[in-house]
């Protein structure tokens, strides 16, 4: 219990005591009990009034101190500062809220707010009271990072850490990195193409000798919390192990018995079950995919670098201090019938004609016929309609990629003509001046709104798209199309596995959660998880690496310091009185309750390195055995008295 | 429902038309045509409709002719896609395909062969000169009875009949059932469209190009009817000669000046001058220049020897009335009017 507390009312200029009468606050607090001094301040977190305080903490002998101003976003750890300086424990301050909660609340009534500030500060001194000193924990941090996925974002984002000296493991699932990136060829704004951006940063990446990095690789488990994960990260055998000539490679290749379709060419083409690496894919080492593999042993007898039987799987403990979860996106997959997906052959999506246009060097030749009109559907799988489990977000990067997609084409191949069906151009900031260039090149752009979108069918041995053009007044117009291409947008990769390991919490649109899309926007609610690139939204590389660098940034300054104090608000379990009924554990959302033994007995302990002091346990205890330092039940129910005295 | 025709915005292209599958369509062409109506809005629809290539939708409108090129349009366009340009190149295009023979189309694509068509017409004269012995009296004798026979050729065989397949394009095939009555109603409009081009007044700010226009028209007519009908060449009444004398000079005075600001490209609908576009105006020029030689030489008794000087006359007369009136540029002034015409008809019809 606290004696001797000091209790300060501020003006606020005039922004508190314009409607709260500051006098007679202090009037009606003066004699409550332990109430050592009371004053009133112009400007409570003035560097005189600041003064003022450190003063007579010291000089009087406060023991808690109360300021009752603005809320305590703005001025907690002012004023905790104030109660550390003049050796008093920050947390036997309490601020009271008149502002906010009071003075700007109620400026239409005076009186109220004047009877309302009384209680609250009677409340706060209640508070103040029952306050205990808490010192909060320190923690030694251990400057590694584990990014997961190597696309162009996670490279981006194990450079960024690598080069502010943090160690890093980039851990990359399948046998290559490069992600999606490597796939694309020419891409916008600048025309550079996507294989020699990831060949760009994977070359980076080869000079740091502080980044490791693993293919075929996924991360099995995680312990402990922020500054101290333990994790275990299992490498998948490569099959291949020592060098080849680029002839027996493809020798083997051919001998593979094996066929499936290639999802690096989005089933345009088939493979074996050698994984051969594309252009932009690293390292330019072959692997073998063993879920298909049939251990026939053609690829050994060519060559023994190749070991299809090879299972010697590898778990690597490891220790880090955060993560950076860069696990990239999945092009939306159309619906058997969408637009005639799946059905009419020569309906296509953009990520198969951005490959097309890869495997096809003088002409565009698509099934033996060669192509001359391109109809692009646009907004396939994004602004969807409010269904549930539909996706109502705008995936950005399509429309940019279409226009573009159009120019490349009529560039690359002579004759071709783009007719862009749209629900409005986006090619937002510098792209704008890529659908110029398309109009400019006689693409024809009709437009449609989701209540009519086009429709494609095949009649007279042809394909043909027809739609309810805006443009034309709504007037139905028609052509035919020797590919009809979906411009299909983004959804996250299926990473169920990842998100429950990591605990990153999904938006509606089941991508990773930042804190705030604004404000903080790489962090998760999970201290020391960060999220960037595509994981996080649908983005462009320029916005997918803008967000990695973020990341980066981010969690090295998490980690560069060596230590973190974590705040002393945590929950504490009295052994004595629990039961271990478990209802506390269940209420935790961070998992941060346990069950021990104690002295024979079965009792809750909390991890304070996991528990964010949020309460959840405290209300649902039958026996009371769990309390919240800092928020005690004591604190909460002398608060509530104070209130409820009038 | 209508089909995308890519060949078409390429064939519109060989008509004069650039750019205009840039236009994004904002509307802002439409925005600031002063000519541009609620119920006929013009040009971005027409714009729209060369983009996708709709031949129908193109053929039956009749508002390329309601446009007068003033050049609002293009000089406000964000995107320059000239829509003003593609209106003009949508006239002569229209006039192909009014035309029955197919003749305006080939002559609008290539100035060879007009400049051909133009060699043919020469040779023929000399040859029917040499046939009369260069005998200067009865070629002009003869050259009266051509004037007369070419005006009604043209019209009966050619102009007619694409009258009224543009009546077919833009009135019965859009089904508009316009009463009898409203034909009656709407000469009047014809009537002054066709003399005084009074719309245009409206589109442009300068009076003084309007002016021109009009006494040019008044000029051309008068002076067709001076030759043809009053028989300038040989006449002795002094009233009919000075007012030949007169209109040659109106004719050739307010050509140059459209000759000029053609090479000065001081107007926007002078900037993109095509073939067709300078054989008009030359010719015009050069019309009204020869017949005033000719009555000039005749005056002072030197046509006798200087036959050259009727012979140069007869050849611009005659290529001026079988390829530039039947199937170029003179064509405008009658299917505007008619246009106009037409568009009052489909008016009174709602
Ligand atoms: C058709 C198309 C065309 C495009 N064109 C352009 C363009 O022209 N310009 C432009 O700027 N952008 C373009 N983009 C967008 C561009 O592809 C993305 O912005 C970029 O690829 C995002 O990079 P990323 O690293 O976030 O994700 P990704 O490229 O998807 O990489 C993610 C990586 O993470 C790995 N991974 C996933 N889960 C795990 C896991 N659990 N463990 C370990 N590793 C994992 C994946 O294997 C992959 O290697 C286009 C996109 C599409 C679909
Ligand atoms: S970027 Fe364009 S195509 Fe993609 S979802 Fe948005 S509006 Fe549709
Ligand atoms: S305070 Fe919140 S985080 Fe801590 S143990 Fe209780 S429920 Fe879990
Ligand atoms: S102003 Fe230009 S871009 Fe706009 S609608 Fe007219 S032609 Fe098209
Ligand atoms: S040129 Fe003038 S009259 Fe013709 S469409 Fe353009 S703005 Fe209208």
């Amino acid at each position: 219990m606290k004696k001797k507390i000091g209790v300060y009312v501020c003006h606020c200029g005039g922004n508190i005591s314009d409607y709260v009468d500051i006098e007679k606050v202090k009037d009606a607090v003066r004699d409550e009990a332990d109430v050592f001094l009371v004053k009133n301040t112009l400007f409570a977190c003035a560097d005189s009034s600041q003064k003022m305080m450190e003063e007579d903490i010291k000089t009087q002998g406060l023991d808690a101190m109360v300021v009752a101003s603005c809320s305590p976003k703005l001025h907690l750890n002012t004023f905790r500062g104030v109660a550390q300086r003049a050796g008093l424990n920050p947390y036997n301050y309490v601020q009271v809220n008149i502002r906010e909660q009071d003075s700007w609340a109620h400026s239409d009534n005076p009186a109220g707010a004047t009877e309302k500030a009384i209680q609250l500060v009677k409340a706060g001194i209640a508070r103040a009271k029952e306050s205990e000193a808490l010192t909060s924990m320190k923690i030694a941090t251990t400057n590694a990072v584990a990014v997961i996925g190597a696309g162009v974002g996670g490279m981006r984002t194990a450079l960024g850490l690598a080069d502010m000296g943090t160690e890093v493991y980039l851990i990359e699932k399948s046998f290559f990195v490069g992600g999606r990136t490597a796939q694309w060829g020419s891409v916008a704004p600048t025309n550079d193409r996507g294989d020699v951006l990831t060949a760009g940063l994977f070359n980076e990446i080869q000079k740091r000798s502080n980044i490791k990095l693993f293919t075929g690789a996924e991360l099995i488990e995680k312990t402990g919390s922020v500054g101290n994960f333990d994790i275990k990260v299992k490498i998948h055998p490569r099959g291949f192990d020592g060098t080849a000539t680029a002839d027996d490679i493809q020798k083997a290749v051919k001998a593979c018995p094996v066929s499936t379709t290639d999802e690096f060419n989005f089933g345009l083409t088939q493979r074996t079950a050698i994984l051969t690496p594309q252009k932009g894919q690293y390292p330019q080492q072959p692997a073998i995919d063993k879920a298909l593999c049939n251990q026939c042993g053609a690829c050994q007898k060519i060559n023994s670098a190749f070991q299809p039987a090879s299972t010697n799987e590898e778990i690597l403990t490891l220790h880090i201090g955060g993560f950076v979860a860069n696990t990239g996106f999945d092009p939306y997959e159309p619906a058997k019938g969408e637009y005639g997906y799946g059905e009419i052959d020569n309906v296509i999506t953009l990520p198969q004609l951005k490959r097309l246009i890869e495997l096809n060097d003088n002409e565009l030749v698509f099934k033996g016929k060669k192509v001359k009109k391109i109809a692009y559907i646009y907004c396939v799988g994004s602004r969807q309609d409010d269904d549930e489990g539909k996706n109502k977000y705008c995936s950005r990067y399509c429309c940019t990629s279409a226009t573009h997609t159009g120019v490349t084409v009529k560039n690359k191949y002579k004759d071709i003509l783009n007719y862009h069906f749209n629900r409005g151009i986006r090619t937002y900031g510098k792209a704008e001046l890529i659908y110029g260039q398309a109009s400019q090149q006689g693409d024809v752009f009709l437009q449609f709104t989701l209540d009519s979108i086009p429709q494609v069918e095949r009649k007279h041995n042809k394909t043909y798209v027809k739609v309810k053009d805006i443009l034309t007044a709504g007037k139905t117009i028609e052509t035919d199309a020797d590919l009809v291409v979906l411009v299909t947008g983004m959804v996250p990769r299926e990473n169920v596995k990842l998100g429950h390991l990591l605990k990153i919490p999904e938006g509606r649109d089941h991508f990773f959660n930042e804190i705030h899309m604004k404000l903080k926007p790489v962090e998760t609610v999970i201290d020391g998880v960060m999220i960037a690139g595509t994981s996080q939204a649908p983005k462009n590389i320029l916005e997918t690496l803008n967000s990695s660098m973020a990341a980066a940034a981010k969690v090295n300054s998490v980690l560069t310091k060596g230590e973190l104090s974590l705040e002393p608000t945590l929950a504490k379990v009295n052994p004595g009185a629990c039961t271990w009924c478990g209802k506390c554990a269940e209420a935790c959302p961070f998992d941060a309750i346990v069950q021990v033994d104690n002295e024979g007995k079965m009792v809750a302990k909390v991890n304070e390195s996991n528990c964010k002091g949020c309460g959840m346990c405290t209300p649902v205890c039958p026996t009371d055995a769990i309390d919240l330092d800092g928020f005690t039940n004591a604190q909460i129910g002398a608060m509530i008295d104070a209130l409820a005295e009038l | 429902m209508a089909l995308i025709q890519p060949d078409l915005t390429k064939e519109l292209k060989k008509y004069g038309a650039f750019d205009f599958n840039a236009c994004y369509n904002c509307g802002t062409c439409t925005s600031v045509c002063t000519l541009s109506t609620e119920d006929n809005s013009f040009p971005r629809e027409m714009v729209r409709y060369s983009v996708l290539g709709l031949e129908d939708d193109l053929k039956s409108s009749l508002k390329p002719w309601l446009c007068y090129y003033c050049g609002q349009c293009t000089e406000n366009c964000p995107q320059e896609a000239s829509p003003g340009e593609l209106m003009m190149s949508l006239r002569r295009w229209l006039t192909a395909k009014y035309d029955w023979t197919g003749l305006s189309g080939l002559f609008y694509k290539s100035w060879p062969l007009t400049v051909l068509g133009f060699i043919l017409i020469l040779a023929a004269e000399l040859g029917f000169a040499a046939r009369l012995h260069f005998h200067i009296d009865r070629i002009m004798y003869y050259g009266h009875y051509f004037e007369m026979f070419s005006i009604l050729g043209v019209f009966t065989i050619i102009l007619l009949p694409n009258i009224i397949r543009m009546w077919y394009f833009t009135i019965l095939k859009r089904k508009i059932k316009a009463p009898i009555k409203a034909y009656y109603t709407a000469i009047s409009d014809l009537v002054v469209h066709m003399f005084t081009q009074k719309r245009s007044l409206d589109c442009d700010d300068n009076q003084f190009r309007w002016f021109e226009h009009f006494i040019l028209v008044i000029g051309y007519l008068s002076l067709l009817f001076t030759t043809v009908f009053l028989n300038w060449f040989e006449t002795h009444n002094l009233f009919i000669n000075i007012l030949g004398y007169v209109e040659s000079i109106v004719i050739f005075v307010v050509t140059f000046d459209f000759v000029n600001s053609r090479i000065k490209k001081n107007k926007e609908m002078n900037k993109f001058s095509q073939p067709s576009d300078w054989f008009f105006v030359i010719w015009l020029f050069l019309m009204g220049v020869t017949a005033f030689v000719v009555r000039l030489f005749i005056d002072l008794n030197l046509i006798e020897t200087n036959s050259w000087a009727y012979l140069f006359h007869l050849m611009i007369l005659g290529q001026w009335a079988l390829i530039i009136v039947p199937f170029g540029k003179w064509t405008h002034f009658l299917y505007r009017s008619f246009g106009m015409y037409f568009a009052k008809i489909e008016e009174l019809a709602k």
